[in-house]
């Protein structure tokens, strides 16, 4: 029976794999919580009320830390941030489209005659990765528009971090204190490195717990705790690529952190979606659209308006990548999905608000089959010749 | 025939007797010394039947001289301009503004949170506050932003409370069997801990545009007005925790507190009377 899967898996394409590994975990869990939140509310809230703290403050580090891992190897020899200035171009895109998704956002809810949803705004920043990643590689595989999207997708998510961070509805921010704790977390992790630590745990307990408590302390969301810690942990000399998990036998303390952390950062990405996506469905209104419409028209809008600026400043698109390669990747970049729902949960407290914004970016997911769509009517990667 | 006839007309007289003896009387202790409101939800309209609404209860007025109506959220829809702030709340409620009637009013979702500013809401530019009238306590909440810093603010207001009753009103309602939304169970998680603990007697929301009387839950009187101007006509679904309802017509509320009980009366826009009764201070012990 193990030979049988064993051989069953080696047929799998890589891609698939990538799917069930990666892509699963919140859509189950996002689908449990809908189910339950609509037919049992008052046990699916006391529930998710008892342990969202542990799964939305502290169990989600792993999994924003498992992302920072993938981008800290992007910046390695052969990755997609090596050298850095490859992402000028896709950072200036990213900041056309957040901005002019943020726009239309304001703009729809006030016209939706919800206009109290505008604070949701910074929701619109984000960017599932794994997700536009896959739909990426579904276009094509070698194909320019897969480094630009991954870029794209982590420099708005960048952003909306930031504007989560500075543009909160009713802010309780103590930055310089949350910067002090955090310069002592960095400055341990910092030691750390510098006495070759190989051991990823001193990184995790030390540094780690200390930066957990600057974000804490700063009114920042702590699950970003690990962000600024995981790049001192020492990596593979070249990138292994995006995605690519940890060879069992590798040696290096970020490749043996994803292994350790894998497996959990999917169940806290399970019980995120569990916790996060019950939304009532009585509880919705016309607002709940503004999240995915100003996504949807608003990030390849802002992508080509944001290249042409870039582009005017004198940088250059990567080969092969036009404007119908950039109104793909707008299209693929507009899944907000695990990120708009987590930048849902951090912005706005339980109610109607937050139902509307979580169901908002549970329906960005229609940007999936938009960004095919749009990839094969614009004859862009494996449905054209360009 | 004759006979049906003949019943047919009696009945009839008595229910035209019954709707004019309804529109003339206010069936409330009426007191000269006691606090007496009105509560209207989801009024903002604009349109005729939230000006029928007013009218209605400038009526009321000069028969039981309400110096306070609170407003349950959604006071205004659609284009929120200055002309707006005109048409949707200051003429049709131009007379009993005339009359120094005091409007009070908390947020809903369709309302711009700039609002909190516009002086004759009385808001101070607060989201959230509390103000009292003789012996009884208000809270006006933002349930469309219960953010921590608003929950630990109304912990810390009801504690220093010591009026007899501890009213909050806010614009989702905790308990609601309308089919459009119903209750909001993930605010009732949050808030009725608080209620309980703090001793809160009576809770007005809106949201849904009925009207609905809920028994008493823990030991609270809830209550949803949020037909003063938009109204979804058949919406109700009672339910085992519905004491009553009414679905047919646009309506408001009339209160009137004296010592220890609170008096309370559901009119529609055309003046009937579709729900009544008394609320005696509940004699729970606040933890």
């Amino acid at each position: 029976m193990a030979r049988r899967i064993r051989a069953w898996r080696a047929q799998v394409p890589r891609l698939l794999e990538f799917a069930l590994e990666h892509l699963l975990a919140l859509p189950i869990g996002a689908s449990i919580a809908l189910v339950w939140a609509n037919t049992h509310p008052e046990s699916y809230f006391q529930f998710t009320y008892a342990i969202s703290f542990a799964v939305n403050d502290i169990a989600m580090v792993f999994f924003f830390a498992l992302m920072t891992k993938e981008i800290v190897e992007a910046t390695a020899p052969g990755g997609v941030l090596h050298p850095w200035h490859r992402a000028w171009l896709p950072v200036i895109a990213a900041v056309g489209a957040t901005t002019v998704s943020a726009l239309i956002h304001v703009r729809v809810v006030e016209a939706l005659d919800e206009p109290a949803l505008r604070v949701a705004w910074p929701a619109t920043s984000g960017t599932d990765i794994a997700l536009s990643y896959f739909v990426a590689r579904i276009v094509s595989r070698g194909h320019s528009i897969v480094p630009f999207g991954l870029l794209l997708a982590i420099a708005s998510d960048a952003l909306g971090i930031l504007a989560i961070a500075l543009f909160q509805p009713v802010p309780d921010l103590h930055l310089v204190q949350g910067a002090m704790i955090m310069a002592a977390a960095i400055g341990i992790a910092a030691v750390l490195r510098r006495a070759r630590v190989m051991s990823f745990w001193p990184y995790l307990l030390g540094a780690g717990c200390v930066s957990w408590y600057a974000f804490f302390r700063s009114g920042i969301h702590p699950a970003l705790a690990l962000v600024p810690i995981v790049p001192f942990l020492p990596h593979a000399a070249r990138d292994p690529g995006f995605f690519v998990d940890a060879r069992p036998d590798a040696r290096d303390t970020l490749s043996h952190f994803e292994i350790v952390w894998r497996h959990p950062a999917q169940l806290a990405l399970l019980l995120f979606g569990l916790v996060n996506a019950g939304v009532p469905f009585r509880a919705l209104e016309p607002g709940t659209f503004g999240l995915p419409i100003a996504m949807i028209v608003g990030k390849p809008l802002g992508v080509l308006l944001g290249a042409g600026v870039a582009i005017a400043a004198g940088l250059h698109l990567p080969h092969h990548v036009g404007w119908r390669e950039l109104i793909v990747v707008g299209f693929a970049a507009a899944i907000g999905f695990s990120v708009a729902l987590f930048f849902s949960a951090a912005l706005l407290p339980p109610g109607q608000l937050r139902a509307e914004t979580s169901m908002g970016a549970l329906l960005t997911l229609v940007a999936a089959p938009l960004a095919l769509g749009s990839a094969k009517l614009l004859r862009v990667g494996r449905f054209g010749h360009s | 025939m004759a006979t049906a006839r003949c019943c047919s007309v009696f009945l009839l007289a008595a229910v035209v007797c019954a709707r004019l003896f309804a529109q003339s009387v206010v069936a409330l202790p009426n007191r000269t010394d006691s606090v007496k409101f009105a509560a209207i939800g989801d009024n903002g309209t604009g349109d005729r039947p939230q000006y029928e609404v007013a009218q209605q209860m400038t009526r009321v007025h000069s028969r039981f001289p309400f110096n306070l109506v609170i407003m349950l959220g959604d006071n205004m829809y659609g284009g929120q301009n200055p002309s707006d702030f005109v048409k949707k709340f200051e003429q049709p409620y131009a007379e009993l503004l005339a009359a120094n009637v005091k409007f009070q009013a908390s947020l809903g979702n369709h309302d711009r949170p700039e609002n909190v500013s516009y002086g004759p809401y009385n808001m101070n530019g607060q989201r959230y506050y509390t103000f009292v009238r003789g012996n009884v306590r208000f809270f006006a909440l933002d349930s469309t932003l219960m953010d921590p810093k608003q929950r630990e603010w109304l912990e810390k207001a009801l504690q220093d409370s010591h009026e007899t009753w501890k009213v909050c009103y806010f614009h989702h309602p905790l308990y609601s069997n309308a089919s459009r939304h119903g209750s909001s169970v993930d605010l009732r998680l949050v808030l009725e801990p608080i209620f309980l603990k703090y001793g809160v007697n009576v809770v007005f929301s809106g949201h849904d545009h009925v009207y609905e009387r809920i028994k008493p839950q823990k030991g609270i009187y809830y209550f949803v007005s949020g037909a003063a101007g938009q109204l979804r006509k058949g919406n109700m679904r009672a339910a085992a925790e519905t004491a009553a309802s009414f679905d047919q017509d646009q309506s408001f509320m009339l209160i009137e507190v004296v010592g220890t009980e609170m008096t309370y009366q559901a009119m529609s826009r055309t003046g009937l009377v579709v729900d009544s009764g008394v609320i005696r201070l509940q004699t729970r012990a606040t933890e």
